[in-house]
């Protein structure tokens, strides 16, 4: 990706770092060297850089898979989708046959049941499992859990528990479904589990396995980590301080992750200085602040301009949800932008990036600062008139691509209509309006994966295999582009990483295929060898 | 009243950036006669009286008048149990719910065990009130929130001229809700802390004269019967709450609300704690609180 030298012949590396890029003949100017024949048969790219995703990535594998596709583990396992409620029931039994201690909490994630055929599944089925064991179903969205009649017995759920979000059937009985958090917490500690494995190192270690199976050599948690909390920090330092660990790390600040109370302003804005100025280490990176201004589109709760959802659920009140008042915005962004740091904010919809983009107006005006670098997240349904003023206000875009594979059938038909289905996550209308732009999976949201996501944003083929949008496709050397140096800018590390030169860190992914030869609807099956971070190699699948 | 010992009862303030919330919940800090823990997003925006502090630590503010504050530095649920496992226990918990959030969906989490949810106060500014409604950014946000409210807080009514299409306003997004006047958040807390009622139709009376009876009886009501009772209300009127057991499910305490001329019934959460047979607080204006009732739940008519 290095536009001077785009196709070369061998790598030298000195220490964690490029020394140059050329023929062996050119290389060997630097003197004695030993040279490595072990990737002659593999490509070598620059390693793909993932600026949108979080570290629940690595947790969710600590309890078992029971989402419709097929799913690769950290480890290399591919889990097969469970595609009726049998084998959701047969996967779970097999698990709880695993598990030695009769009163230990079964977890499991990934259940979707828009895509199970007939009935839903309910607690009478997780009853099949085990009737002394508790039992806990996270679902794919986040929003919903599944638990069987053990889970409620010891939770106190029952025909008369008020709470709204606990499902009944006809006869007033508690189903077993459990929506939203409020229910949910009800079924403790299975609730519970999931935040639990969220901090422990496992997750962390299992998120950068999974970023090096596809090639990933860094990783962005985007404000999913609560760096206030005690020992955040040091468990990251630890984690990734070891020579194995097989990734870079950006950990971004969130901004509801409140701090102590001893501050005159925003207290998360000395705790993003500090890390950056203070704690960065060659494999653990800060800087960036991460912000959410709404919902999601598939959701109904992203903010998305007149006229809104085309086929919105009965009752929805017609437009989704602020996190944070519109008003506030400008002042939140502006602290972290007079300190100097990076404001990612999550706009799903285009009245949210809007609001967004007025902020960083805003912030500009009251201090004028050249190469800041915010970002709008998501960008989904960012308008040509907001690219212009992106490019204009030198802000930059991460596109959720994935989108278009997950859930373009269902923007077309039902969220926000064809025409606009048609235009989102508009990667052509970035590029040609001159907005410096990387795309995203959003693991664990969607599976990462920057050989799918630039697929995506290549082909734009729904689930259903139709072409959704073509205008708004982009040639593999854009994608790619955006996978590496689009993502690494954005980040503020493309002095470092997202490009193969002399100097940077010598950061590969390896792959079997040259994404060049094969054809654009083959981008997704390259097989993908591992990764080399500052020029150490990590096999796809070990440990 | 307490519903039952060891109960905590619930009241989720919400309502849009700016309406007052947190004066509110100074105010209630200030002015609790019982037993209040409060839940807030910042500490920096809570403004106590250094006098007044007992004691703190980094998560938590413990005040010379029994009254706790606690911040949402390590999430929602985290909060909670702290606040629960605080003894002696608080009476009441006060939950600031944040500017653009739905406080429906708040109250939702004052179902859990050892919480009886009493009710959800929306602040709303009425000064900005109507142009925030018109908004099209903000006023979906604003209607859900009055929306969902059992208690509206007409807060700067100081500063308001309008006050007038303020209340047709208020009436048509929410006609069941009690509708409360004031100025710095300034309000009667036994309006919204179940002992006493301001009427609505009068801005400059802010503390009627109120009487309270409460009915006791042993013998479970059955559903039917209860039904009528309400049916057959005074329209004066405006609260009643306590705890009761229906002759359908004698073995479950249920705990009953009645805010404006809007009623629930719902299971009390906390099973070990629950009282036995019937008691029921009415409040209304002087001489508007029915007698009969004494007879009716004991006879279970």
């Amino acid at each position: 990706m290095n536009p001077a030298l785009p196709f070369a012949q061998a790598i030298a590396v000195r220490g964690d770092r490029i020394l140059g890029v050329g023929t062996v003949e050119d290389l060997a100017q630097w003197g004695d060297h030993e040279l490595s024949e072990q990737f002659n048969d593999h490509v070598l790219m620059p390693g793909f850089v993932e600026a949108h995703t979080h570290v629940m990535a690595g947790a969710v594998w600590e309890f078992p898979y029971v989402g419709f596709y097929d799913r690769a583990d950290p480890t290399g396992r591919t889990w097969l989708g469970c595609q009726t409620i049998a084998s959701v029931v047969d996967r779970l039994a097999e698990c709880e046959r695993d598990l030695n201690d009769p009163d230990q909490t079964l977890v499991a994630w990934g259940l979707d049941p828009i895509f199970l055929k007939g009935e839903r599944l309910v607690a009478k089925h997780l009853d099949q499992i085990s009737t002394t064991r508790p039992i806990f179903v996270f679902h794919a969205s986040g929003h919903l859990a599944t638990v069987n009649s053990e889970m409620m017995r010891r939770s106190g759920i029952d025909r008369y528990t008020p709470t709204p979000g606990v499902a009944k059937d006809a006869d007033g009985e508690p189903n077993g479904e459990l929506q939203e958090p409020a229910a949910m917490s009800l079924a403790q500690d299975g609730f519970a589990a999931i935040g639990v494995a969220m901090m422990s190192p496992n997750a962390k270690w299992n998120y950068a396995r999974e970023a090096r199976n596809c090639g990933v050599t860094t990783i962005a948690d985007l404000g999913t980590t609560r760096l206030a909390m005690e020992g955040q920090l040091e468990a990251w330092r630890q984690a990734t301080d070891d020579p194995s660990y097989p990734a870079r790390v950006v950990v971004a600040v969130g901004h509801s992750d409140f701090g102590s109370e001893n501050q005159d302003s925003n207290p998360m804005v000395s705790l993003a200085v500090r890390l950056r100025d203070e704690e960065e280490t060659a494999k653990l990176r800060f800087g960036i602040v991460k912000l959410v201004l709404d919902g999601s589109i598939q959701g109904f709760t992203a903010r998305i301009s007149w006229p809104h959802y085309v086929n919105p659920p009965p009752g929805h009140p017609g437009n989704g949800l602020w996190l944070i008042p519109p008003e506030q915005l400008a002042d939140i962004v502006s602290s972290y932008h007079e300190a100097g740091l990076t404001v990612h904010c999550h706009c799903n919809g285009d009245e949210a990036a809007q609001v967004f983009i007025d902020a960083v107006e805003t912030a500009l005006q009251r201090h004028p600062r050249w190469d800041h670098r915010h970002t709008v997240q998501h960008c989904q349904l960012t308008t040509t008139a907001q690219y212009k003023k992106m490019a204009a206000l030198g802000m930059n875009a991460n596109i959720f691509s994935n989108h278009i594979f997950h859930w373009g059938d269902q923007h077309a038909s039902i969220t926000v209509g064809e025409e606009r289905a048609a235009r989102m996550d508009a990667c052509a209308t970035a590029q040609r309006e001159g907005v410096k732009f990387s795309v995203h999976s959003d693991a664990p949201i969607t599976p990462m994966g920057h050989l799918h996501t630039a697929w995506c944003a290549v082909n734009r083929l729904t689930a259903s295999g139709r072409v959704l949008g073509p205008e708004e496709r982009i040639s593999v050397a854009e994608a790619l582009e955006a996978c590496t140096l689009g993502a690494a800018y954005q980040l503020r590390l493309d002095h470092d990483i997202g490009s193969l030169e002399a100097g940077k860190l010598a950061d590969f992914a390896v792959l079997e295929k040259d994404p060049f030869e094969v054809s654009p609807e083959e981008l997704k099956d390259i097989p993908v060898w591992g990764t080399v971070v500052g020029g150490t190699a990590h096999v796809a699948g070990s440990k | 009243m307490q519903p039952s010992e060891g109960l905590m009862e619930v009241s989720v303030i919400g309502g849009y950036l700016g309406a007052g919330k947190t004066t509110l919940v100074n105010h209630i800090l200030r002015q609790a006669s019982e037993r209040v823990a409060v839940m807030v997003n910042d500490f920096g925006e809570i403004n106590i009286d250094q006098s007044l502090i007992d004691s703190r630590s980094e998560n938590t503010i413990s005040l010379t008048n029994g009254c706790i504050c606690c911040s949402l530095v390590d999430g929602f649920v985290s909060a909670l149990e702290s606040v629960t496992s605080f003894r002696p226990k608080p009476t009441r918990l006060v939950i600031e719910a944040s500017g653009v959030a739905d406080p429906g969906a708040v109250a939702a989490y004052g179902h859990g065990p050892g919480l009886a949810l009493d009710a959800v106060v929306v602040v709303t500014d009425a000064f900005r009130l109507c142009e925030q409604i018109a908004d099209p950014l903000i006023g979906q946000t604003v209607v859900s929130q009055i929306g969902a409210a059992d208690v509206i807080v007409l807060n700067k009514i100081d500063l308001a001229d309008n006050l007038t299409a303020v209340k047709t306003e208020l009436a048509k997004l929410n006609p069941d809700a009690l509708l409360a006047y004031a100025s710095h958040a300034e309000v009667n807390l036994d309006l919204f802390f179940g002992r006493e009622i301001v009427r609505t139709s009068d801005p400059t009376s802010h503390v009627g004269k109120f009487e309270s009876r409460t009915h006791e009886s042993s013998q479970p009501i059955p559903r039917a019967a209860l039904e009528a009772l309400v049916e057959n209300l005074p329209p004066e009127i405006q609260r009643v709450k306590g705890i009761i057991r229906l002759a359908e499910a004698p073995h479950v305490a249920m705990v009953f609300q009645l805010v404006g001329r809007n009623w629930e019934l719902r299971a009390l959460a906390d099973r070990n704690n629950s009282p036995d047979g019937n008691r029921l607080v009415v409040i209304g204006p002087k001489g508007s609180v029915p007698m009969e009732w004494d007879n009716a739940l004991r006879s279970g008519k």
